[in-house]
């Protein structure tokens, strides 16, 4: 039945897609057809996305086409906030692209391309979650890029195209690297699996992963974190980041900074996986601290100097890549529980802020931060939101990015990198300073001249309503469901699979280095 | 007494979100009911808790599993401080209701603004939650939250100045957070638990490690050298709200949390003594020594306010040399401060409200114009440079009894302590010729015109007054 869930999950969105693309031949009213097929993809991708992580938590894990699909507690986590983020966008999508064809930014004709990138760009990023054949995670993330390209140049200015361009050649390059990688291991796996075809298979290849050759392995993973690296942002391959997080309209912004980066992250993990497996975490965890540490330090810098909102919150992405890699660099069950819950939350924040920054777009006409003033009587439920979606950002409490930031500082403490945790904790002091003086003169200060007040349309209120409050609950209590998807995962992280050692569990702390405590922290007020 | 502390650190979080919804005729009346359960329920938890034999105890709230994630601490030190800071914050209240209204003559206010109530309450929230919390972490949350609260408020004016002065006070107080922030992590991974209890039993190099987290901390939120620079510039902001900064909330967090964690940790490594006695004096010759130029009132009381605090700091740290009597003389301090630095910037806010100005040179004869007020300044000028009978007096002499106790031990001290005295004896000298030159004598042409104090504003100031003069008393019963 989950099965049958997962094949749905992947056929509906392209078909629909498809379907959107095609409304531009209905006439006038292709724009209404457009968005009504557009609702239905994001809805379907929810629901389904939804049942099959149910089946997850049912039964372990759920596979389909031959194996070729396979999602795991690691990967439901990601299609959580691949199917959750995507349709609070989504349905933000639609208010934000109605307002872009009042203004003229926008032709109605090319709304239903639009909807049919926007949900071929979703169908491209359940691929690559779902996806156990490693050459097809390659050829997901390629995928993801074409489908997003277009995108982030719909608007066809001068500086989107060339946002545009950047972005498809830094990626298709970047990517080339790392399908490299993936060929080297698929090649050493081929020589032993006796099924040549299960080499593919990235299940099979984790099970195996003692007889592949050491040095291979190191070689294709260096190749795969430069390759999906860039992809995900990490800095120094992040160079495409910035000017495309910018110049794409508002919610495909927050899609690629809130799902995007995160879905090229989980094939990273992947293969550190298979690392781990075959010759221990040293080697991959060595080189995430070394590339997180270095993102967020880089990112803090550029942070400092930014002008603009949206290139500023685009390197807050690096900056927060770079700590969940580093999370996944001090690693132990503490330190990937941090990551993963990390994930998460600046997932849902980024996807607040890149709406929110829509909304002042709307409102300001300008992304410049010298011009942006006096929200609060222009615009007071969006600056409330900025206000809120900035304190949730640099990790103050009572929001989720506190735990997890929190958590990822105590497992550097633990794991014995006290000295690191404190020079970053100075870098995201820096971080802390740049966001609180944007919002502080965002929302306060005089009114420019030729703004109209009044909030932005409910349409594009509502979707961030919700995401404020999402990001408000998971600071204060962490569902069991999504616990237990954490435990799971990181179990698979440490050991390959969950299901060989069920019965060991993180929360049963006799088993582990570490009591989890940040889970519990999550639960604070749970129980 | 759970209960009471509960409703004392909820009450206000709940009544700040309040009143962003209520209708704003009712917001003045529904802040100060809010206020005034909180602090009644604080002034009930000293009641009980003084009739249940002063007991101390520790009540987990929540926990999961073996670690405690937030709970309450019961004992001299929450109860006698969270007083102090509720009760204070109340006064603050009521005040701010009559200040910020049309009559004000400096800064009038046509409509009631909510955003002023909402942080002013949670504020009150926050402080409690700092003052009750049993573990690390809850400190730090609560930490952070009055960093938030404050910046709402500084910024309140909403022009260039006052917009600046918040951030740089976030910015600045925020950064040496990351003090706190290191030593909860880093006392998590030693004990694997949050609790302060658990601090007794650590190594001195951890022990070490985590006070000297815990001192930046301090040291940026109570505006020490090298982080003063922010609380100067932070007087851009509506008068009760400096008040309650430097009076009962922002600068005493910084303090309460060291005063928290060495009470929690029986006494510190002798190197946090050395550093924070070194910091304080030097600090406190800084803050002595910018007196002298200030023409403006509040700028002068907030220099006044670094210094006080090194008072503080430096008696926590002469306790770390085996000195109780430091150690209490530093927690009545906190205590009898909170109501002569409150008052003393309410009468700089009753003589704006009245006068439109606060530059020292065009205020004279407040006396005869306004009793009131001119009663109230020297009542505020001598209880904060600690004259007898007012309250500072008790608790500075303490500290310095603890200082010559501990000067027992280690002579060197007694330099300190001697440094520390003359500043004592140089700012009651400057402070009462500033008093002289202000409030006796003939009004001059600002006084003379002055209008009248809202009632609410007069109250208040009676009621600090009077709290002043026995606050020294109490608490030197109350620890003793």
């Amino acid at each position: 039945m989950y099965t049958n869930y997962l094949s749905w999950l992947l056929l509906a969105p392209i078909l629909l897609s498809l379907a959107a693309f095609s409304a531009r031949w209905a006439g006038k009213l292709a724009m209404r057809v457009a968005e009504v097929l557009h609702f239905i993809t994001i809805l379907v991708v929810l629901i389904l996305g939804l049942l099959v992580i149910q089946g997850v938590l049912v039964e372990g894990s759920v596979v389909a086409l031959n194996d070729w699909l396979h999602v795991d507690a690691l990967a439901a986590v990601f299609l959580l906030i691949v199917c959750v983020v995507g349709f609070l966008v989504g349905i933000y999508s639609i208010g934000y692209i109605r307002n872009d064809v009042r203004t003229g930014e926008l032709q109605a004709d090319q709304v239903s391309t639009y909807y049919g990138l926007f949900d071929l760009f979703l169908f491209t990023m359940v691929l690559v979650v779902t996806a156990n054949n490693i050459i097809m995670m390659w050829v997901a993330i390629e995928a993801t890029t074409l489908g997003s390209t277009f995108l982030v140049g719909i608007y066809g200015h001068r500086s989107s195209l060339e946002a545009a361009w950047k972005y498809v050649i830094i990626c298709t390059v970047g990517v080339a690297f790392a399908l490299y990688g993936t060929v080297l291991v698929y090649s050493d796996a081929v020589n032993f699996l006796q099924r040549p075809e299960a080499a593919v298979l990235w299940t099979e290849i984790v099970k195996n992963a003692r007889a592949l050759d050491p040095t291979l392995l190191k070689l294709a993973f260096v190749f795969i974190l430069i390759g999906f690296g860039t992809k995900a942002g990490i800095f120094p391959m992040h160079a495409w980041l910035p000017d495309a997080h910018s110049e794409a309209p508002s919610p495909v912004s927050a899609l690629l900074s809130g799902v995007l980066l995160n879905c090229a992250l989980l094939v990273i993990i992947r293969f550190a996986i298979i690392l781990e497996q075959g010759i221990g975490p040293e080697f991959p965890q060595m080189i995430f601290l070394i590339f997180g540490s270095l993102s967020v330090v880089a990112a803090a810098l550029f942070i400092f100097v930014q002008r603009d909102i949206k290139r500023l919150l685009a390197y807050s992405s690096v900056e927060n890549i770079g700590l969940i890699v580093l999370a996944f660099g001090i690693g132990g069950p503490a330190g990937i529980l941090a990551a993963l819950l990390h994930t998460i939350n600046h997932s849902l924040v980024k996807a607040l802020m890149f709406c929110t920054s829509g909304n002042i777009l709307v409102k300001y006409h300008t992304r410049d931060l010298s011009k942006i003033k006096g929200m609060l009587q222009v615009a007071p439920f969006t600056s409330f939101v900025l206000l809120v979606g900035t304190l949730a950002l640099i990790g103050s409490p009572p929001f989720n990015i506190f735990i997890s930031k929190f958590s990822i500082f105590s497992a550097g403490f633990f794991s014995g990198f006290p000295l690191l945790m404190v020079v970053l904790l100075l870098f995201l002091a820096i971080v802390f300073a740049a966001f609180m003086k944007m919002a502080s003169s965002a929302v306060f200060g005089s009114l420019p001249e030729n703004i109209t007040k009044g909030d932005v349309r409910i349409s594009m209120l509502a979707p961030i309503a919700v995401l404020v409050i999402l990001v408000l609950a998971l600071g204060l209590y962490l569902p069991p469901q999504i616990s237990m998807l954490l435990n799971q995962a990181a179990l698979i992280s440490i050991h390959g699979n969950a299901a060989a050692d069920a019965s060991i569990s993180l929360l049963n702390f006799s088993n582990s280095e570490l009591p989890i405590a940040f889970l519990q922290f999550a639960q604070l007020f749970g129980r | 007494m759970t209960g009471l502390i509960i409703a004392s650190i909820l009450a206000p979080f709940l009544g700040g979100l309040l009143v962003l919804v209520i209708p704003r005729a009712w917001i003045k009346l529904f802040s100060q009911a809010v206020a005034l359960a909180a602090a009644a329920c604080s002034l009930l938890l000293l009641i009980s808790f003084a009739s249940a034999g002063k007991t101390p105890a520790t009540v987990n709230l929540i926990s999961l599993g073996n670690t405690v994630v937030f709970g309450l601490v019961i004992d001299r030190l929450s109860v006698l401080i969270g007083l102090a800071f509720i009760l204070v914050g109340f006064l603050i209240v009521v005040y701010s209701t009559g200040y910020l209204s049309d009559k004000n003559r400096e800064h009038p206010e046509k409509e009631v603004e909510r955003r002023y109530y909402f942080f002013l309450l949670c504020f009150i929230g926050s402080m409690a939650g700092v003052v009750y919390a049993s573990t690390m972490l809850g400190m730090l949350i609560f930490f952070e939250l009055t960093g938030v609260c404050s910046w709402g408020l500084i910024g309140y004016y909403d022009n260039e100045k006052a917009r600046k002065a918040a951030l740089k006070a976030i910015i600045v107080t925020q950064a040496a957070s990351i003090g706190l922030y290191a030593a909860t992590a880093y006392f998590f991974a030693v004990t694997r638990s949050l609790q302060l209890s658990e601090m007794a039993g650590l190594t001195e190099s951890a022990k070490t490690v985590i006070f000297l987290g815990v001192l930046i901390a301090g040291f940026g939120k109570s505006a020490q050298l090298p982080f003063h620079f922010w609380l100067p510039d932070a007087m851009v902001a509506p008068t009760p709200i400096s008040a309650y900064l430097h009076a009962a909330s922002m600068v005493k967090v910084g303090v309460y949390i060291f005063a928290r964690c060495l009470g929690s940790a029986n006494g510190a490594p002798k190197i946090i003594g050395v550093i924070g006695c070194v910091c304080a004096i030097a600090t406190m010759i800084y803050g002595f020594i910018m007196y002298f130029p200030q023409k403006d009132l509040k700028k002068l009381l907030a220099y006044s306010t670094i210094a006080q605090l090194s008072y503080i700091f430096f008696a926590l740290s002469l306790s770390v040399f085996g000195s109780t009597l430091a150690f209490n003389g530093a927690v009545a301090h906190i205590f009898n401060h909170a109501f002569a630095k409150g008052l003393f910037f309410l009468v700089a806010g009753a003589l704006s409200y009245t006068t439109g100005t606060r530059m020292l040179p065009s205020l004279r004869g407040v006396l005869a114009k306004m009793p009131l007020v001119g009663a109230s300044f020297a009542v505020a000028a001598l209880a904060v440079t600690g004259v007898p009978p007012f309250n500072c007096f008790f608790s500075k002499f303490t500290i310095f009894a603890g200082g010559f106790e501990a000067a027992k031990t280690e002579p060197l001290l007694l330099i300190l302590v001697i440094i520390a005295m003359f500043e004592s004896i140089g700012s009651f000298a400057w402070l009462f010729w500033i008093f002289s030159s202000t409030v006796p004598g003939e009004p001059s042409e600002e006084v003379a015109s002055a209008t009248a104090l809202a009632p609410s504003m007069q109250a208040v100031l009676i009621a600090l007054a009077g709290l002043t003069l026995v606050s020294g008393f109490f608490a030197a019963n109350w620890i003793g």
